[in-house]
């Protein structure tokens, strides 16, 4: 299912922005711009090291470049969330609302990382209790050997 | 949202590009939420949002991509026009730059697209007809000349908004039973859902959780 925390960018897209910003870094001059747009493509990459690597370049823009702060912060919390760190994409996503309240976009995104904690949290509670069943098993086979032994 | 995941047979991928300003994000927000968001803040990036329709008795999942119009997000956005079945193409009747711009727009949209997407041509805030800076003539001679399809809307009033969107997937499904469009390219913008019979994940599975739980 595609949605914003799991489409996945094209090979060749990642590609091309790394190159131009692997071409700046060489020459010592990174735009902003260019930064933005290989981060903005590595933390929709599947790979968790690439969105490490997106999350990272974003926090140093946030830091250094005040006028995209926005973006950054967006994208910061959509990279963490990919990565499933949740609480931390959540605050993310509240420091951006106490900017601007109210952000249909940004409310929308928190949202979406609810529902996605909710149904990895079901799925946690399934295993969960699949495992007590199958130590009830163990505890059952073993209850069932010892009172044979006994008689 | 309570349907569950397979309640329908085609995913048709839609874009929603412009120049910014012109009401892209409150049309989507009028079509999936049939509300007006007053104070729009710039988009960042994409935003995305679903809705399921029905075309000749098929349900259709929508799955929309709406673009920031800002410049600055422009080469990336571009990425997301592959592979779109439908793009929408929007300007601001009363602003004539972003109508001027829309060759651009059109440029990008038919190299970036394949030939059986949809472009649908929207003149969005119709509701302001005082402050009109482009006639319905003019653009609709321009759709005419490009083979678009064309309404002018309000996001606002919600006037035309449904209808573009709809219309816009009712041209894909004839592509689709025309032979036109080719289900199985990897671009075509459209993925078929055949039903699945005995799969209704959400209310089968939580029978069988309740089953398990007894004991």
């Amino acid at each position: 299912m595609a949605d914003i925390l799991s489409e996945i960018v094209q090979p060749e897209d990642l590609k091309k922005f790394e190159k131009i910003y692997h071409e700046q870094l060489y020459k010592n001059d990174v735009t902003p711009k260019a930064q933005f747009e290989y981060a903005w493509c590595l933390v929709r990459s599947k790979y968790p090291a690439d969105i490490q690597k997106g999350i990272m370049l974003l926090e140093e823009l946030y830091k250094t470049h005040e006028e995209g702060q926005r973006d950054y912060l967006y994208y910061l919390a959509i990279g963490s969330a990919r990565l499933k760190e949740y609480s931390k994409a959540l605050n993310y996503v509240r420091s951006f609302l106490s900017i601007e309240p109210g952000n249909q976009q940004v409310v929308s995104l928190e949202q979406t990382i609810k529902k996605k904690m909710e149904k990895e949290g079901l799925v946690g509670m399934a295993m969960t209790g699949g495992i007590v069943l199958a130590v009830g098993a163990i505890v059952g086979v073993g209850m069932a050997i010892a009172s044979k032994a006994k008689s | 949202m309570s349907a569950g995941p397979y309640n329908y047979s085609y995913i048709f991928k839609y874009i929603i590009i412009g120049d910014m300003g012109v009401g892209k994000s409150c049309l989507l927000h009028q079509f999936t939420e049939k509300k007006f968001m007053a104070d729009c803040p710039h988009t960042i990036g994409v935003e995305f949002g679903t809705r399921i329709i029905e075309v000749s008795g098929q349900k259709i999942k929508l799955q929309i991509w709406d673009t920031a119009g800002q410049e600055r997000f422009r080469a990336v956005t571009r990425s997301y026009y592959r592979g779109a079945a439908g793009a929408l193409m929007v300007y601001d009747i009363t602003r004539r730059s972003t109508y001027n711009h829309l060759s651009s727009w059109l440029t990008d949209t038919r190299n970036l697209t394949n030939p059986s997407t949809v472009i649908f041509l929207i003149g969005n805030k119709c509701d302001l007809e005082g402050q009109r800076d482009v006639t319905y003539e003019e653009a609709s001679k321009f759709a005419e000349e490009n083979g678009l399809m064309f309404v002018e809307a309000s996001a606002k009033t919600g006037d035309n908004v449904e209808e573009a969107f709809l219309e816009t997937a009712k041209k894909i499904y004839q592509s689709i039973q025309d032979g036109r469009l080719d289900l199985n390219a990897a671009e075509s913008g459209v993925q078929h859902k055949p039903s699945q019979p005995g799969r209704n994940p959400l209310s089968n599975d939580q029978q069988a959780n309740k089953d398990n739980c007894a004991c």
